[in-house]
């Protein structure tokens, strides 16, 4: 038995006896099992945030794997006498794209920034000077929201530090200007009448899509020897019918490595088994890779292993890590893309999970690049203000899988194309 | 090859037909306009011309700007009374020219 | 033939993230007086007429970096009367210069389309000369989308 699963996994194994990073021990399940390097990391090390991110430090909040937030406060601050900000200053801020996408990302809020674009997931704010509300309330709720209300999905301009004390001032001096509702210059700057954006590109058409140029590239990169003088195309001769369905399976928990693997982690360390490549995740060629191999299942609903004890306990995992509060501003992914999922922030639209993994990797009109999920995740802490995670983080990994399964039956239709 | 522009033309047409041109040409289009890390102006470089001919008459063309997204595409009609070919040509900035040719039969 | 690799290409649109998206600045704008300045350039002593003109463009860009456009113009398109050139301008880019567009009769219609860059909500302005003389104008607004969590 021993024997025959060892020359079943012929070439890989014999050649990666001799490499640095271990083998998967051979079981009895091995002769099905695709050798993968098991240690070692699948992306660089240190993780390096891409050029051209923000390179602010977000180390005193939240990440998805490590807890470091200044917790809330459990009083309401107390505030002497009425507060006497500057109005004027207080419109300029609630309109600041620098502090956070600004207080008019969620809410309408009268003429603040011209009334142009603001979104709709709080409540429209253009009467809150007639409220009655005591300047105290007002404060406490920018400082932070969550004195009053536990569950609010606000960041906690006062406590992260995002508006100091005299902002906030400044800040409720303007809302209490607030009194009369919106005046929109055209229908499209009101989010509650803004029609949702439909996509309707071909986004399988290299004309329309560059991120199907990948495609020709990884075609190119199939047969091309690695290091151990095997290529792609020495196992898989016919990768359209060999993958017809295989990136719709993904991601997996993999217990090899004891985490889930997307299609971008698989193929880096099945590649260094096995032809000795180099496709560290986030290169191009991984991300080729990536999209050729989605590419081909094209069509395959999408149906990932949730039911196996450690899918199951990933799913969980992810689930958990998906309602986290993360980086400054306090999100977690529940709080877009659940409870204020199919609003708009600002002029973008937020959608609901499912929608969000079918034509990933996905081509980025406002980048000009191929982004596959993992990206995409970061991107997502970065832009919220929180550190990134190395793309082949477990916690990804769990959040993948969590994510897939919300997509559950849908079909792939990648590379798909996307602001 | 693998910056070879993309076109699309129908290999077929009616004689009179008015057939529909898909052009894209691979290239980041540089504005000029942009500022490397350091604060340097990165040096414009773009198509800043497109020629269409039909066997060798002009058909259409475009001057363009660094307006233009990347990978610029230009999409045109042509009316065909004949069989012939289509010849086009995209000029950039540093002088390289890129020519392509697609033939298309008329009934 | 001396250009970028389609790899590199795209790597140089992945690092073009790190100076700025849209790749035009969005700070310098042109202003509408120059655009109606480079208008009344190309049509040459003549006052354009509205009308005759159709601009195709999203109401709402996702955003300004690659926006389809397209454009056409009302003509026969015949060898005595066809649309001969078509200005495309943006009054609130760096510069309004956007594409001219040569027709001739053999185009068969005087209808274009690409994708361009905008630095911020604007309108287009289009302007057409025919053979025999004729000059047209027409506008259109776009909004340039706004993101979410702001920089």
């Amino acid at each position: 038995m021993r024997a025959g699963i060892w020359t079943a996994g012929a070439v890989a194994i014999v050649v990666l006896a001799t490499g640095v990073m271990t083998l998967a021990p051979a079981n009895s399940q091995a002769k099905k099992e695709a050798p993968l390097v098991t240690d070692g990391d699948a992306a660089a090390r240190p993780w390096k945030r891409y050029n051209g991110w923000p390179a602010r430090d977000y180390s005193k909040f939240n990440t998805l794997a490590n807890l470091a937030s200044p917790p809330a406060p459990k009083e309401p601050r107390k505030i002497a006498g009425p507060i006497e900000g500057d109005a004027k200053k207080g419109a300029q801020l609630v309109a600041d794209r620098n502090r956070g996408g600004s207080c008019l990302a969620c809410h309408v809020m009268g003429p603040a920034g011209g009334a142009n674009l603001p979104g709709n997931v709080a409540p429209d704010l253009s009467e809150i000077g007639n409220a009655g509300r005591e300047d105290e309330w007002l404060f406490n709720y920018v400082y932070d929201g969550r004195v009053y209300n536990p569950e609010t999905v606000m960041p906690p301009w006062g406590t992260h530090g995002l508006f100091t004390d005299d902002e906030i001032k400044d800040i409720v001096a303007f809302l209490k200007t607030l009194k009369a509702p919106a005046v929109f210059k055209t229908a499209l700057d009101n989010p509650d009448k803004r029609a949702a954006p439909v996509e309707k590109r071909e986004n399988l058409d290299p004309l329309e899509n560059p991120g199907m140029w990948t495609v020709d590239k990884a075609q190119e990169l199939w047969k091309q020897a690695g290091s151990k003088g095997a290529a792609c195309v020495t196992c898989h001769a016919t990768p359209e019918t060999q993958f017809k369905s295989w990136a719709a399976s993904m991601p997996k928990w993999e217990p090899r490595v004891g985490k889930v693997l997307g299609v971008e982690e698989f193929v880096t360390r099945h590649a260094k088994a096995t032809t000795g490549a180099d496709w560290l995740m986030e290169t191009d060629d991984n991300r080729a890779m990536s999209v050729y191999l989605h590419f081909l299942a094209n069509g395959e609903p999408i149906k990932v292993d949730v039911a196996s004890a450690g899918a199951k306990a990933a799913w969980e995992r992810g689930k958990e890590l998906s309602a986290r509060k993360v980086g400054q501003l306090n999100f977690a992914c529940t709080d877009c893309h659940g409870i204020s999922a199919n609003k708009w922030i600002r002029g973008q639209w937020l959608g609901e999970p499912k929608g969000q993994y079918d034509h990933f990797p996905t081509w980025r009109t406002s980048l000009q690049a191929v982004w596959d999920i993992r990206q995409r995740f970061q991107w997502c802490s970065v832009n919220i203000r929180g550190d990134e995670l190395p793309p082949d983080a477990k916690e990804y990994g769990d959040i993948e899988l969590y994510l897939a399964s919300q997509n559950e039956g849908l079909k792939l239709s990648v590379p798909g194309i996307r602001h | 090859m693998a910056d070879a522009p993309k076109i699309r033309v129908p290999k077929t047409a009616k004689k009179g037909e008015i057939v529909e041109i898909k052009t894209l040409m691979p290239h980041i289009m540089e504005s000029g306009q942009r500022k490397d890390k350091d604060g340097k102006t990165i040096p414009r470089k773009i198509i800043n011309k497109f020629v269409a001919e039909f066997n060798g008459k002009p058909l259409f063309s475009a001057d363009m700007d660094p307006a233009i997204a990347a990978n610029p595409y230009l999409q045109f009609s042509a009316k065909v009374n004949e069989s012939g070919t289509f010849k086009f040509t995209w000029t950039d900035d540093d002088g390289t020219v890129t020519t392509s040719e697609q033939k298309i039969e008329v009934a | 033939m001396q250009q970028l690799s389609r790899r590199s290409a795209l790597a140089l649109g992945a690092a073009g993230a790190a100076l700025s998206l849209i790749g035009i600045s969005s700070t310098a704008q042109a202003t509408p007086e120059s655009a109606a300045a480079d208008v009344a350039k190309f049509a040459g002593g003549k006052t354009p007429v509205a009308g005759k003109i159709s601009i195709e463009l999203p109401e709402i860009a996702e955003n300004g970096n690659t926006v389809p456009l397209t454009i056409s113009v009302d003509a026969p398109m015949t060898d005595d009367d066809y649309v001969t050139d078509v200005l495309v301008l943006a009054d609130g880019n760096p510069n309004p210069g956007v594409a001219t567009f040569h027709f001739t009769p053999l185009s068969g219609k005087a209808e274009a389309s690409t994708r361009i860059r905008l630095a911020a909500t604007q309108n287009i302005v289009v302007t057409a000369k025919t053979s025999k003389g004729a000059v047209y104008t027409a506008s259109k607004l776009v909004k340039v989308t706004i993101g979410g969590c702001g920089g």
